[in-house]
């Protein structure tokens, strides 16, 4: 389990990545954390002709206040994440869904970019940065631009990245007053990949929804939110029959497959009890909030 | 034929000799009443003098070797489960720079005999057929992951850049995967001059089963499909190979759990003389039976070391280990329990039908998974009639063959979860149903039904004990009331006797010329009082180095610290089987033992000479040679030995030095265990918490009950991972799904629970120094007391449910209910 050869680019600055990428389009990879990207390459299931490593370059790993929201830097590791009080006060769901990343050690390495970038479906990061409407924030050889979350994951590990691009920073912007969030996540085992995961936030106006947003992970190609479910709650007051109701229409939206761990059937179940475990808890805390 | 009666000094429990119903199919040896140890390091628990070396990093695992102008090798496997090779080309890999050799399997057949087991006569009931196993295929390929091709490069990254130039032109062929339709007439055979795909059939019969069945109030019946796993060691498998000139010969370090057994095997395949092999078993980082076969790599490279007259060294990577070393413990077991309404077994009927994959395992055969479950499935209850039907039947799937347990969790699994299937069919509680049929100390010694000589046990007092530790009936109030809040707690109980040390009657009955059931020591006291001790079994995490110098210390009142442990090295250790079946502490110590003896009745000749008294009149005490009663009249170990080593004051009709050996052909005692698992399953996902689990063990005496603890401990670690998690799964096309720990899940820490040991210690009355193996018992009994406790959480949900597959995945939980 030996990395076939690729050439190496250790870079010093976002540019000089980028330039490196646009150098040879397609046969490149951005390496940060490594976290996926080394197993792969021990598997031989990645040949990439070059590695353009971006650990080095500075600046690109901070946690600020932006706007009552968070910008995340690309190379913050999942850890930082764990810990950071700014994120624990305004995004707490960021720090309860981050000890189901991995394990500690994972954890210390891996990057939230590299994470969003990477997109597996069951990863925490791409659901919750789809559930919180993120802006995420890219580099190329073009410029900067920004894609919204609900446009950045096309399909299985694919993203609507160019080759020669860097996502460079994720802005969560403020949630509003009243608002309680629920994540729930089932592993075979604490911090492998999720058989199911569903993040939920729910904003109250007294008893009634004002808004909900529900994000499933690990049960499609990418992550998804269950709009059919979203509007359903929205508008009505928060009960138990409806948390019931809305996560059978999330299962009906979710599109989970059959793999060695559990099949499709039983993974929409999962989604279905998850979406009401996740909005009943989303709510309790709106209320109190 | 009855044993006659055996006797033993110090029993806790009185062992009476009674008439036996059944006649052994292994004799047992009555051993000589002995003396029990004095009371000195044996059975103290001891911290292992071995730990702090590991826990600092100071190792000699394979991997860490590096010996000048070394080579790396690494090799290609087959993509397909069945497949002819019509070619292979080798060109672009040779031409790779830095690509020094690369073998196959038409030119090493030449050269390297095939592995392969003959066993034609049997005590037991066994139909068994032959199969040779290349080191490298030869023309057809019958598993994925079977070896095609070796590369010998420069370095691991070459050699694998190697593997991926060779380009074999391959013919697929249709897979057989399902080993119930592979008995199907007609299909796809694994080895065509079979005729078939069963490898070995065996009956086991006892008593009138027929007629034990009409008699039935109620018969159960069972499909209970265990899961195909591997031990997965932390250390995969690894070997150095290495030409040396100097001495016209080579040396082979390996991972392994039988060096000497892999020397034997090496010189025999290649022909090449045994003496002129040296086989090092350096540290070893978990073996749990895998390691204890000839492996084809040990062969490849031996074989290659002696072409290039460089070393090499290749270490098993993840996925190889995954898909290419062997896999275990893939049985479907049928199963019929006959009782009466109150609870009385009255016969059992089984069949177990183990898929054993591709080849024949040496020493072992795969075949004896279905065999010894097919032994041992009436455990430790009184059933008097059976039928017990063993099937091995090929596929093109790994190899499978031994690993912790071998064949008794499907037993255990059967046994246990089929009694509470009868349990809850008649209205009785499991724990009642157990101890109405359970043996109790006093059923001891006993024949099996199957066959076995159960020589002592405390099976009822190790169950009581159990219940008595979790608290048995106050669980059923705290059940009750956590029902009413929706929370769903269940109890299960799996009690098991434990065949260990598969000593010498054991193999003798088995007729398997390819292993033999005694064990060596070997003791060297130097003039300063120091010891050497060089042994034949092979520790690699058991805590040999520790137990035994708790014995040599106990019989030649030196102490721990003063003996140096040595073994694994078939150039400096007398000739033994290395370590598996619960066997060391019985065979191995039990050498230890005997050993010590010879050492102190020369030290008693020599000092009774000095001293002037006789040898009758001496004991050991403090570390002294004193004469009985007489404090002050003494020598120290040191001067003894100095006396006799260094300055030879010793009987004109002895001989200087103070040297034994002890070659011991070992018993085939049994220990017995029960265990409880307190679980909450949540019946909305199936998702299960073992809140609490109790171990009660009775391994006879217990060397250091430290070892004993961590035995049982480890064990029920990997008996989870069997329960819930482990599963190497197989599409239709026998390709293999599961080649990375992502997906072969095995368990951490956080799926482990806290534990509870009690302990009974009954001597064995037939081994040296009243010692029982215990190595294996606590992997095996966890699935059924895990599963009971599953199917009685969920028993108010839809009916007391039997779980008829491993492992218990949250989606298997779940679907019992839904």
């Amino acid at each position: 389990m030996k990395p076939p050869a690729f050439d190496y680019v250790c870079a010093r600055s976002l540019d000089e990545a980028i330039d490196a990428l646009g150098r040879r389009p397609g046969e490149a990879k951005i390496l940060a954390g490594g976290q996926s990207l080394t197993p792969m390459l021990n598997f031989r299931l990645a040949h990439p002709g070059m590695l353009v490593d971006i650990n080095r370059i500075p600046g690109i790993d901070a946690i600020r206040d932006d706007d009552g929201g968070v910008r995340i830097g690309t190379l913050a590791r999942h850890r930082a994440i764990e810990v950071s009080d700014s994120i624990r006060k305004k995004f707490p769901i960021l720090t309860a869904a981050a000890a189901h990343v991995g394990h500690l050690a994972i954890r210390n390495r891996g990057t939230f970019g590299g994470s969003i970038a990477h997109a597996d479906p069951a990863a925490e990061w791409p659901m919750l940065a789809l559930l919180l409407d993120a802006q995420i924030e890219a580099k190329g050889p073009q410029g900067a631009r920004t894609i919204p979350a609900r446009e950045f994951f096309t399909t299985f590990l694919t993203t609507a990245l160019g080759d020669a691009e860097i996502l460079t920073e994720v802005k969560l912007p403020a949630l509003p007053a009243k608002t309680g969030w629920g994540f729930e996540e089932l592993s075979r085992r604490p911090g492998d990949f999720a058989l199911a995961a569903v993040a939920a936030i729910v904003t109250l106006d007294g008893k009634t929804i004002k808004d909900a947003r529900i994000s499933m992970g690990g049960v499609g190609g990418t992550p998804l939110r269950a709009p059919g479910a979203e509007a359903l709650l929205r508008g009505k007051p928060a009960d138990a029959a409806l948390f019931e109701q809305a996560g059978k229409k999330a299962a009906e939206e979710s599109d989970p497959s059959n793999d060695v761990h559990a099949t499709a059937d039983y993974r929409r179940h999962l989604v279905s009890v998850l979406t009401r475990r996740a909005l009943t808890s989303a709510a309790e805390k709106a209320a109190q909030g | 034929m009855s044993p006659p009666a055996l006797r033993i000094r110090c029993a806790r429990q009185a062992m009476a000799a009674r008439s036996l119903p059944f006649s052994p199919l292994i004799a047992a040896r009555p051993q000589k009443e002995f003396e029990m140890p004095t009371a000195g390091p044996f059975g103290a628990a001891v911290k292992r003098v071995e730990d702090p070396r590991f826990l600092v990093g100071q190792t000699s695992f394979v991997e860490g070797m590096v010996l000048p102008n070394m080579l790396s090798v690494a090799f290609l496997r087959s993509p397909y489960a069945h497949a002819k090779i019509r070619s292979i080309d080798v060109s672009k890999a040779l031409a790779l720079p830095g690509v020094v050799r690369v073998l196959t399997g038409e030119e090493a057949i030449k050269r390297c005999k095939p592995i392969r087991v003959e066993w034609k006569e049997s005590k037991f009931e066994v139909d068994f057929k032959p199969c040779d196993y290349p080191a490298i295929a030869v023309e057809r390929t019958r598993h994925v992951g079977e070896i095609v091709a070796a590369v010998v490069a420069e370095n691991r990254y070459l050699a694998e850049d190697g593997v991926e130039l060779i380009e074999v032109e391959w013919e697929p062929l249709p897979a057989v995967v399902d080993p119930e339709k592979a008995l199907e007439k007609g299909g796809t055979l694994v080895h065509e001059e079979w005729g078939d795909n069963v490898m070995l059939h065996s009956h086991i019969r006892g008593g009138d089963v027929e007629g034990a069945f009409r008699q039935a109030d109620v018969v159960v019946k069972g499909r209970f499909a265990m899961n195909r796993h591997c031990a997965a060691p932390m250390e995969g498998r690894a070997v150095v190979a290495n030409y040396d000139a100097a001495q016209n010969g080579m040396t082979v370090w390996t991972s392994t759990q039988m060096p000497h057994m892999v020397r034997t095997k090496i010189a025999e395949a290649l022909d090449y003389p045994e003496h002129r092999i040296r086989v090092i078993g350096p540290d070893v980082g978990g073996g749990f039976g895998l390691k204890c076969h000839i492996f084809p790599e040990e062969l490849a490279l031996s074989l290659l070391t002696l072409d290039v007259k460089r070393p090499l060294k290749w270490v098993e990577d993840r996925r190889e280990n995954l898909y290419g070393s062997y896999h275990a413990k893939d049985d479907i077991c049928y199963a019929e329990l006959a009782v009466k309404n109150d609870g009385t077994i009255l016969g059992l009927k089984t069949k177990f039908i183990g898929d054993v994959g591709a080849y024949t395992s040496y020493p072992w055969t795969p075949s004896f998974e279905p065999l010894q479950a097919a032994m041992a499935v009436p455990g430790p209850y009184k059933i008097h009639h059976v039928h017990c039907e063993a099937l091995a039947v090929a596929t093109n799937k790994t190899t499978s063959s031994v690993y912790r347990g071998v064949g008794l969790p499907a037993a255990q699994y059967t046994m246990e979860h089929i009694l509470d299937l009868a349990a809850a069919k008649i209205g009785m509680d499991p724990a009642e149903i157990r101890r109405k049929n359970i043996m109790k100390s006093s059923d001891f010694p006993v024949t099996s039904v199957t066959g076995l000589y159960y020589d002592s046990a405390t099976p009822l007092e190790s169950l009581d004990m159990a219940l008595e530790m979790i608290k048995y009936p106050e669980f059923r109030k705290e059940q009750e009331a956590a029902r009413k809040q929706g929370k769903y707690l269940g109890i299960g109980i799996s009690a098991m006797i434990e065949m260990t040390t598969f000593g010498f009657e054991y193999w003798r009955a088995a007729g398997l010329k390819s292993v033999t059931g005694y064990d060596s020591a070997h003791l060297r006291v130097d003039p300063n009082g120091g010891v050497t001790l060089t042994v034949g079994t092979f520790n690699h995490g058991q805590g040999h180095p520790t137990a035994y110098a708790q014995l040599v210390a106990d019989g030649i009142g030196c102490k721990i610290e003063d003996v140096t442990f040595i073994q694994g090295d078939t150039q400096m250790t007398p000739y033994g089987w290395g370590t598996w079946g619960s066997r060391s502490a019985v065979a191995g110590g039990g050498a230890v033992i005997k050993a010590s003896e010879k050492i102190r009745e020369k030290m008693f000749r020599v000092a009774a000479n000095l001293m002037e008294v006789s040898a009758q009149d001496l004991e050991l005490k403090d570390g002294k040679v004193q004469v009985k009663g007489v404090p002050g009249k003494s020598m120290t170990i040191r001067e003894v030995a100095q006396a006799t080593v260094y300055t030879a004051d010793v009987p004109d009709d002895d001989e200087p030095g103070l040297e034994a050996s002890y070659y011991y052909k070992a018993p085939t005692p049994y220990a017995n265990s029960t265990h409880i698992a307190v679980v909450e399953v949540d019946p909305e996902t199936g998702y299960t918490k073992i809140l609490r689990y109790v171990v009660t063990e009775d391994c006879g005496r217990m060397i250091n009950p430290m070892i004993v603890d961590g035995q049982i401990a480890g064990g029920v670690a990997q008996g989870i991972g069997q329960a819930m998690f482990e599963h190497h799964q197989f599409d239709e096309s026998g390709q293999i799904l599961t080649t990375s720990l992502m997906d072969y899940l095995i368990p951490s820490c956080a799926d482990v629970p806290p534990m509870q040991f009690g302990h009974l210690e009954t001597p064995c009355p037939i081994s040296v120094g009243g010692i029982k193996g215990m190595g294996e018992g606590g992997a095996v009994a966890p699935p059924p007391a895990i599963a009971n406790a599953i199917a009685d959480a969920l028993a108010p949900l839809a009916g007391w449910k039997p779980i008829g597959r491993l492992p218990m995945s949250p989606e298997v939980v779940r679907r019992q209910i839904a």
